[in-house]
């Protein structure tokens, strides 16, 4: 009797925690779709730059929480899907939509190739090589100067033509937002299937190991380019969106630094899953901008030095306190609150 | 090709491959004893330079400036280990990495805060601002970096060939539990190595200031070198490290005196890295009995 | 592709006649001077049961890691229903029907029971990772499936109650079965076991006797390595000895038991 009732309570409590998660996420959905029609132009803008972020950490938690291959070069595929696109559409004069798929595409076949060499490597070697890989990509475009614009980098790229009349600023963010939750929901439904299986079976860095994969038939190479693509696709779309969106692009956006801090972004909202990406983001970029907004005007000293501080803390604390990320919270504070009682 | 434009590529190769020598040894005593990839290593690098500038500008003497420099490094490089590195030391090596990933950033905006993000020199260490050699020129502090380098690596034999607490560290590198046995605190010794590390670094960013500059930013651009010279070497010898460091100053070198304009970053680092990928256990890889 | 049409697309051999199932050549390895395995032969057909025993270093987990493919022999062939395997990766090698359970079991720590006997039904499955992430028809279809198949054999190994369970919280006989599970729903004509009885109490010795007795009866075949001598030579329809590398003898329980050679090098002490 006893054990039915305990089973009773938990599948009780569960369903309703499920219904409390479903309540969260539709109010968290609505407030973010109809934030341009009540919200002034710089939390709009905000949010923006929290969907690109979001774009680019959540390539990151297949990649890296998922199949455990840590990279730093999610800025260089950003930088491919902006700097093609920008091509295509100011010295090709393509329309702008198709310019998006075929960058996409392009990055995803170079993206397939970079991979294909890099994950022969093991362990955090990987990310060495994905950042150096990145640092050449930025030498490239800021050599190019014929070609890319150089250190100035590209302008006049045009708008993404749409029907209506809204503000191009809301349609961006709109736009990025559904991108972000197309690829959320894309994430999660690998996490839960055959593939994400698979990806986690081979993660090295969670306990997996490479060789039992593959005597269950898992085609380790198979899967792991399959990962680095799909996170770079996402990063291509991404940046494609970003040139559309700023209209003007510089090489400068896409050095290694963003590439880290995607990194530490997803690190910070919860590697293993996606909604871990779009919490990362959301806390980094609120950090950056309060930080920037009242620290130098209440602390004095320079715009830039206070974020930085706040992301090594940020980070540091999430690694030694808080190893599964901020998404983790509620359910570590829930378990200690059971513990205590 | 004149033959003085090759001498000055080969001479201030030599000078930018002792530099990121240096650098690599750092991350490889680090590496080697912890199992710890650095990535704050250039950080270590750049506090040193700064320090010193500002030493020196109070009026203190150079040398003592520069040793002062590295004693509060050191500091910085033991509160990383301590503090940091040592709570999570079973963590996965990639989450010990991302660790001191967020030292360095947290160093970096603390250097902004003070310094803020002006770029400091120092005067060349002998005055003569520059020395003429064949019809090569060369800065008067590039003598300077080079035999920092080689009394960093002759110090360091000396150090893990011929002194007790030396043989210690090794033995805790190659066998981590055996040491324990024999009464080697493994927490001791990685404390050890970050100290050494950041001491490495301090003297290391006194010494090219001169000749590079330095800024609140330098740190990054000097670590992934860093790295670079060790992947390729092979991080598990110094002496890879050493030849890697040298490979890849050199490389960087003759591609801005042979290729053209523009492309040479691009090139030389495009260079190392498929030496790289050709070889991924280093050019002098690990001896047989450290294999992991 | 369903697991029946995968159990089609296996059974239809070119030789028809599937006997011997397993075949190894004259199969050497050498690591660097040090020579692990020396021209081994063996003939293993469908539904034995072979045990390989011999000392530590003796070479065993090296033959099984050829046959799985995670090694490459320095010389000799493997064939498994007569076609050559030896140098295809390990992955295709289990797409042949070859699996196998690891002395450590090797659970995916990050995932549940449910989910770790579920990668077992990678071999007959193919939703790539696009229709997984757009979960297109055929993906949901297999995904189903799995779990069906992957829930049975939770079922008949008695591991029903643990479906939703995290492997650290499994003793160490449960991540066995676990294990034994993932192996099992890949269906497979050959499972390689290393050491399945290490560490397991008399009951579940007893249970795992059982359950590979009536596996081979399935018509499945086992090659394994067990150190347990007592029960290698109760359930054991054949035994290889393996000493430094060579095989020294090769029989029926009884036979191995009073070979004289291997009592001196290995039974006796």
């Amino acid at each position: 009797m006893a054990a039915v009732e305990v089973t009773d309570g938990i599948t009780v409590e569960a369903g309703r925690a499920r219904t409390r998660r479903r309540v969260l996420v539709g109010v968290g959905l609505a407030v973010v779709f109809t934030l341009p029609f009540w919200a002034g132009a710089y939390p709009v803008s905000i949010a923006t730059m929290i969907g690109f972020h979001s774009i680019l950490a959540l390539g990151l938690v297949l990649l890296t929480g998922l199949a455990g291959q840590v990279s730093l070069g999610q800025a260089m595929f950003y930088g491919m899907g902006a700097y093609i696109s920008a091509l295509l559409t100011v010295r090709v004069g393509l329309p702008s939509w198709p310019s998006i798929f075929l960058a996409a595409a392009a990055t995803g076949i170079i993206a397939a190739g970079v991979g294909f060499v890099i994950l022969r490597l093991r362990g955090i070697i990987v990310a060495g090589v994905t950042l150096t890989v990145n640092l050449i990509f930025y030498y490239l475009i800021m050599s190019m100067g014929s070609v890319t614009g150089g250190a100035t980098g590209m302008i006049g790229i045009p708008r993404l033509v749409y029907p209506g009349n809204l503000p191009y600023t809301a349609f961006i963010f709109l736009l990025v937002w559904l991108v972000v939750l197309a690829l959320l929901v894309f994430s999660r439904n690998v996490v839960n299937s055959r593939s994400g299986r698979a990806l986690r079976v081979l993660n090295v860095l969670s306990g997996g190991s490479e060789d039992t994969a593959q005597v269950l038939g898992i085609n380790t190479m198979k899967y792991k380019v399959s990962a680095f693509v799909v996170a770079a696709v996402f990063a291509s779309i991404g940046g494609s969106l970003y040139a559309h969106y700023t209209r003007v692009i510089e090489p400068s956006t896409f050095h290694v630094q963003l590439s880290v801090i995607v990194a530490i972004m997803v690190i910070v909202g919860g590697v293993t899953t996606p909604w871990g990406a779009v919490i990362g983001a959301t806390v980094m970029i609120c950090i950056t901008e309060i930080l920037r907004a009242v620290a130098p005007i209440v602390l004095g000293g320079p715009t830039g030095a206070y974020e930085l501080v706040a992301y090594g803390v940020v980070l540091v604390a999430t690694l030694l306190f808080l190893p599964e990320g901020v998404y983790s919270l509620p359910k570590r504070l829930k378990r200690r609150r059971r513990a205590s009682r | 090709m004149e033959f003085s434009t090759v001498l000055q590529s080969l001479l201030s190769g030599l000078t930018l491959g002792c530099i990121y020598a240096a650098l690599g040894l750092g991350l490889y005593v680090v590496y080697g004893v912890t199992r710890v990839l650095n990535l704050a290593q250039g950080e270590f690098v750049m506090l040193g330079g700064m320090i010193t500038v500002s030493l020196s500008a109070f009026g203190v003497p150079l040398f003592p400036a520069i040793l002062l420099a590295v004693a509060i490094v050191s500091l910085t490089g033991a509160i990383l280990y301590r503090f940091i590195i040592f709570p999570a030391r079973h963590a996965s090596g990639s989450t010990l990495a991302f660790l001191t990933v967020g030292f360095a950033f947290a160093v970096k905006g603390l250097t902004l805060l003070v310094w803020g993000w002006e770029y400091r020199t120092l005067t060349s260490f002998l005055g003569s601002p520059s020395i003429h050699l064949w019809g090569a020129t060369i800065f008067g502090q590039a003598p300077w970096v080079v035999g920092m380098t080689i009394l960093m690596v002759a110090g360091l034999y000396y150090f893990f060939g011929r002194t007790m607490l030396g043989r210690a560290l090794r033995a805790c590198a190659d066998e981590p539990l055996g040491a324990k046995t024999i009464g080697i605190s493994p927490a001791r010794m990685g404390l050890l190595a970050f100290v050494i590390a950041a001491a490495l670094g301090a003297v290391a960013g006194a010494t090219i200031t001169p000749l590079t500059m330095t800024a609140y930013n330098v740190g990054i651009p000097l670590t992934i070198k860093g790295l670079l010279a060790a992947f390729v070497g092979g991080m598990h010898r110094a002496e890879g490290v050493i030849l890697g460091g040298l490979l890849l100053g050199l490389t960087e070198a003759l591609s801005a005196g042979l290729m053209p304009s523009g492309y040479h970053d691009a090139i030389a680092l495009s260079i190392l890295l498929v030496v790289f990928l050709a070889r991924p256990r280093g050019l002098l890889p690990a001896h047989a009995n450290i294999e992991d | 592709m369903l697991r029946a049409e995968y159990m089609a697309t296996r059974s239809g051999f070119p030789h028809g006649s599937t006997d011997p199932l397993l075949e190894l050549r004259r199969l050497s390895v050498a690591y660097g001077r040090l020579v692990a395995l020396k021209d081994v032969d063996l003939r293993i057909s469908s539904g034995e049961l072979v045990c390989i025993i011999g000392p530590n270093g003796a070479g065993k987990t090296t033959l099984l890691k050829l046959v799985n493919g995670l090694l490459k022999p320095s010389s000799g062939e493997i064939l498994f229903r007569g076609e050559q395997i030896e140098s295809i990766p390990a992955y295709k090698v289990a797409r042949c029907g070859i699996t196998q359970m690891f002395q450590d079991v090797q659970l995916c720590p990050t995932i549940s029971v449910l989910d770790n006997v579920m990668t077992g039904c990678h071999v007959w499955t193919r939703a790539g990772f696009l229709s997984t992430g757009f979960r297109r028809g055929h993906a949901r279809e297999e995904e189903a499936t799995m779990r069906a198949s992957s829930l049975e054999q939770l079922n008949a190994l008695g591991l029903t109650d643990r479906v939703t369970a995290m492997p650290r919280e499994l003793s160490w006989g449960e991540q066995k079965l676990v294990g034994l599970a993932r192996a099992l729903v890949a269906q497979p004509s050959l499972v390689l076991l290393d050491e399945p009885y290490g560490g397991l109490m008399q009951h579940e010795i007893d249970k795992l006797s059982t359950l590979l007795r009536r596996l081979t009866c399935g018509g499945v075949t086992v090659l394994m390595v067990e150190h347990l001598t007592d029960v290698v030579m109760d359930v054991a329809s054949k035994v290889v000895v393996l000493h430094y590398g060579e095989k020294i003898a090769e029989g029926e329980p009884q036979a191995i038991r009073n070979d004289e050679k291997v009592v001196a090098t290995y039974l006796g002490e």
